[in-house]
């Protein structure tokens, strides 16, 4: 009788799960369509009781929606670190509570989820080069296996970079390499991949495309794209740097979810087993952070647990964030608005240093090619970080000095080189 | 004998032609259906990167900040044009009752039609169900699509299961839909190769009409209303060849599909019974500017066919003779010739094998919806072309064939055939197993 009863009921959960409708999970996110199809699919399957509804924003705008009076979403679930600190600062979001077991807070030295554990790395993605095989070996170019090969004058016309203020991605790849190569160091060196590189406006896709057809053999880029591409057959590859750049998404829980058992179970499906071999997809390519699933990785899969044991740095992600808008402007006004100066400038310093390695013009006109506006000391200054997010006269007041005292160095170093070449002549 | 040996012969030169084309692509991975045609000029590629990135949006609800993507509903089906036709491909029916139509739709209608011929829409629902609405407008409601299976044996012993699907309407949000409304889910079509089947010339297409056609085979134009032109014209595109270009396809889709107004259709698809809906917050008028529906339609005219494979294979040239003998090149035609087409000069006076006469044929009984689309009746289905077939379900594994997405397989939508088709499907039914693999194994090469 009592397993009668005890089957009458488990029968009717069953009938129930059948027969009413599923319960809506509104989801925000700015993932591209193939993220969300696998997902939402394998979710729905999962729980059955539960539909995704998928409201879809960019960065700024999901930003400017959640701040609306009761904007009626259960979950965050994006790539958008700096949302994800806002949000957590004003306390947008509820403690994560559910399992999160398995899940490692840090790939290395690089911070992937919130310490306080408002919200968690739901995936990463990492940063590389896109190569054209073909295309290397058709100018006897060696595979790249750092960004400071991409140096070489070899590469010259044969590299594409994006420009962190129209690329949504490079902010934080400019950011990584600065904070893995050291502030002096990895601007000198982003100049001097610049020098050899087309800049690209618009997205990742864009610059695969570009390596995938052969219009330049290198493109500097965030994995998934390529990889991706690569999975479909594209004949292009990817190599990652020695030191890594992590650009990870999150999942967030908010306070005033209306549903709340939805949310929690699909924040639980992503970062499940089962939610993280999905990012294994060919048209997706992310990476997990539940390191376990690596072991069921396709073939030649980059595994980024297993890649900090070979080189780790330590990336402070607060830092990199409050910096952002700041680096973007120093790239355009080092490299974006003059990069035909920069261009002539680096071939010139090349050449003499080629006919003229050892005459002391040749550090001087380095020393102007390096020169920075922003010191590694000021660039954590919070105001002038503040100038740049909230753009304003003085903002360009100050974008404006900076191009005059670049465009001087530039031309100092310039005149240096070309002297020396013209006395070689 | 002598004619069968002819067609085959012209089969596959024009095949070997195909080759040298620069209207089709070599590409036979996932992203076939999305290359660029080889005679793309560098002036022509930002307008397809651009159409590309409009057509892999995931859309906004109104309002927004970003206004150029902006214009999600108020009640719409989807999000994206890929999220239905995954990597510019064929979508598929839901499996069980349970699952949602995830790149599907079901039209609406009732009886009569409207001033220009078209199926009189649904005076609640219009003339497509929405299941989704943005979050101050209810959706329309769910379809469960529940299956009766029909079993078919095979000369050589072969069963092979059919389902039959039949639809139930739940969940809906504006009330009752009475049993005598007229319905008709369609998968989601492939998207690559419209700009050389739009640069067929439209007597090519009518002479088809009356060319010679085995015995039980005719095939009849459809004539649609041209909402830019304001005339009734031939009908082209969808699977009752119920539009007339490309761009009144694709405006129709966005309207329709994800409820984003364009220059063609500037109205929100809202009902006059849909309160809610009309007071939902637009993002424009209309949303898609006219500027981004041209790179649209370039992006499709510009997305080149993918080239036969294998065509030196012994097995694959048999299967290309069954094609013929078994009569389904009838119908779908192997090859057609452009005209001009000054909208991409490239695609003008090519020799094309799209595998379809673009021309309506009566399917039978089995596969009829009931539902009259302009001069096409309950029983007629355009040709669907055939090129890529083989590759769809590389593409997205659960792509499903078919006008409703019944035929899990090939071989399942050859068995539907009836009607004008019952001659192919029998002889289909009667082949030797290994003449039936060869025919397989042709199809898969296209």
């Amino acid at each position: 009788m009592k397993y009668a009863k005890r089957l009458f009921f488990v029968c009717l959960l069953l009938w129930s799960q059948l027969s009413i409708a599923a319960e809506k999970v509104v989801v925000l996110t700015s993932y591209p369509q193939e993220v969300i199809t696998q997902f939402e699919a394998a979710f729905e399957q999962a729980y059955p009781n539960f539909r995704l509804e998928i409201l879809w924003r960019q960065s700024r705008d999901a930003m400017t929606y959640l701040h609306q009076p009761h904007p009626s979403v259960d979950v965050y679930w994006t790539p958008a670190q700096r949302n994800f600190a806002t949000l957590a600062q004003e306390g947008a979001f509820r403690p994560l509570d559910i399992d999160l077991h398995g899940l490692p807070k840090k790939i290395g030295g690089f911070q992937i989820s919130d310490p306080d554990g408002q919200y968690v790395a739901s995936e990463t993605a990492g940063y590389g080069m896109a190569y054209h095989l073909g295309e290397l070996q058709r100018f006897h170019f060696p595979i790249p296996d750092d960004w400071k090969m991409l140096a070489s004058p070899d590469f010259k016309g044969h590299i594409a970079l994006p420009i962190p203020s129209k690329v949504g991605y490079a902010p934080m790849l400019m950011d990584t390499l600065l904070q893995s190569e050291g502030w002096e160091s990895g601007w000198n060196l982003l100049g001097q991949i610049a020098a050899n590189a087309d800049l690209a406006q618009s997205g990742a896709t864009f610059i695969s495309d570009d390596v995938g057809r052969g219009r330049v053999a290198v493109g500097i880029t965030i994995d998934f794209f390529a990889t991706s591409a690569i999975a479909n057959g594209k004949p292009l590859r990817f190599a990652y740097p020695k030191k890594v750049g992590y650009s990870p998404a999150h999942i967030g829980i908010f306070r005033e979810s209306q549903q709340l058992a939805g949310a929690r179970a699909f924040a639980q499906f992503v970062l499940s087993e089962q939610g993280q071999r999905l990012l294994f997809h060919a048209d997706i390519r992310k990476l997990p952070v539940r390191p376990a699933v690596y072991a069921h990785k396709p073939t030649g899969y980059f595994d980024p647990f297993a890649a900090v044991l070979r080189a780790a740095y330590s990336y402070d992600m607060a830092a990199g964030l409050a910096r952002q808008e700041l680096v973007s402007a120093l790239f355009d006004a080092l490299i974006t608005r003059p990069h035909q100066a920069l261009t002539t400038m680096w071939d010139a310093i090349r050449q003499a240093e080629k006919y003229a390695p050892n005459d002391p013009r040749i550090a001087l006109a380095r020393q102007h090619a390096n020169w920075l506006p922003v010191s590694s000391a000021q660039i954590n200054d919070a105001k002038l970080q503040q100038m740049f997010i909230q753009r304003n006269d003085q903002t360009a007041l100050l974008e404006q000095q900076w191009d005059a005292d670049i465009a001087l160095h530039y031309a100092e170093a310039t005149q240096l080189a070309q002297a020396i070449l013209g006395e070689v002549k | 004998m002598k004619r069968t040996l002819q067609l085959t012969l012209l089969l596959f030169c024009h095949q070997a032609m195909a080759d040298e084309s620069a209207v089709t692509t070599t590409d036979a991975t996932r992203t076939a259906y999305s290359q660029p045609i080889p005679a793309l000029t560098a002036a022509q590629r930002p307008p397809f990167l651009q159409g590309r990135s409009l057509v892999r949006q995931v859309w906004v609800i109104p309002p927004s900040e970003n206004r150029e993507i902006a214009g999600l509903g108020p009640l719409y089906n989807r999000i994206s044009c890929i999220a239905c036709h995954a990597g510019n491909g064929r979508g598929f029916a839901p499996a069980t009752p349970q699952e949602p139509m995830r790149s599907m739709l079901v039209r609406l209608s009732i009886a009569g039609e409207n001033p220009h011929g078209a199926p009189n829409p649904h005076p609640v629902y219009g003339d497509q169900l929405n299941e989704n609405g943005v979050p101050s407008v209810q959706g329309e409601g769910r379809v469960a699509v529940h299956y009766t299976p029909r079993r078919i044996q095979l000369n050589g012993g072969e069963h092979v299961s059919l389902r039959q699907p039949h639809l139930k309407f739940t969940e809906l949000g504006y009330g009752a839909i009475a049993p005598d409304v007229m319905t008709s889910p369609r998968i989601a079509p492939p998207i690559f190769g419209l700009g050389l089947l739009q640069a067929v010339p439209e007597s090519t297409i009518v002479a088809q009409v009356s060319a010679p056609k085995p015995k039980g085979i005719q095939g009849k134009v459809n004539r649609v209303w041209d909402a830019l032109q304001q005339k009734t014209v031939l009908g082209r595109f969808g699977w009752k060849a119920n539009m007339p270009n490309v761009h009144q396809q694709i405006a129709g889709a966005f309207v329709g599909d994800m409820g984003i107004t364009s220059p063609i259709f500037p109205a929100e698809n809202c009902t006059a019974t849909q309160a809610n809906c009309q007071l939902a917050p637009s993002a424009g008028k209309p949303e898609l500017s006219a500027q981004q529906l041209e790179a649209t339609a370039f992006y499709h005219f510009a997305l080149a066919a993918p080239q036969a494979r294998q065509p030196q294979d012994k097995e694959v040239q048999r299967g290309a003779r069954l094609f013929q003998q078994a009569q389904c090149a009838a119908c779908h035609t192997p090859t057609l010739t452009t005209g001009e087409f000054p909208a991409l000069p490239a695609l003008a006076h090519q020799t094309i094998h799209p595998y379809s006469d673009l021309l309506l044929h009566d399917m039978g009984e089995a596969l009829a919806d009931h539902r009259p689309d302009f001069q096409a009746t309950g029983r007629e289905w355009r040709t669907p072309p055939l090129w890529g077939i083989g590759l769809a379900q590389k593409i997205e594994p659960r792509a499903s064939f078919l006008h409703d997405g019944r035929a899990r397989t090939l071989l399942e939508a050859v068995l539907w055939h009836d009607g004008e088709g019952r001659t192919a499907a029998q002889a289909v039914i009667n082949m030797s197993v290994s003449s039936r693999r060869a025919l397989l194994r042709f199809l898969q090469s296209l």
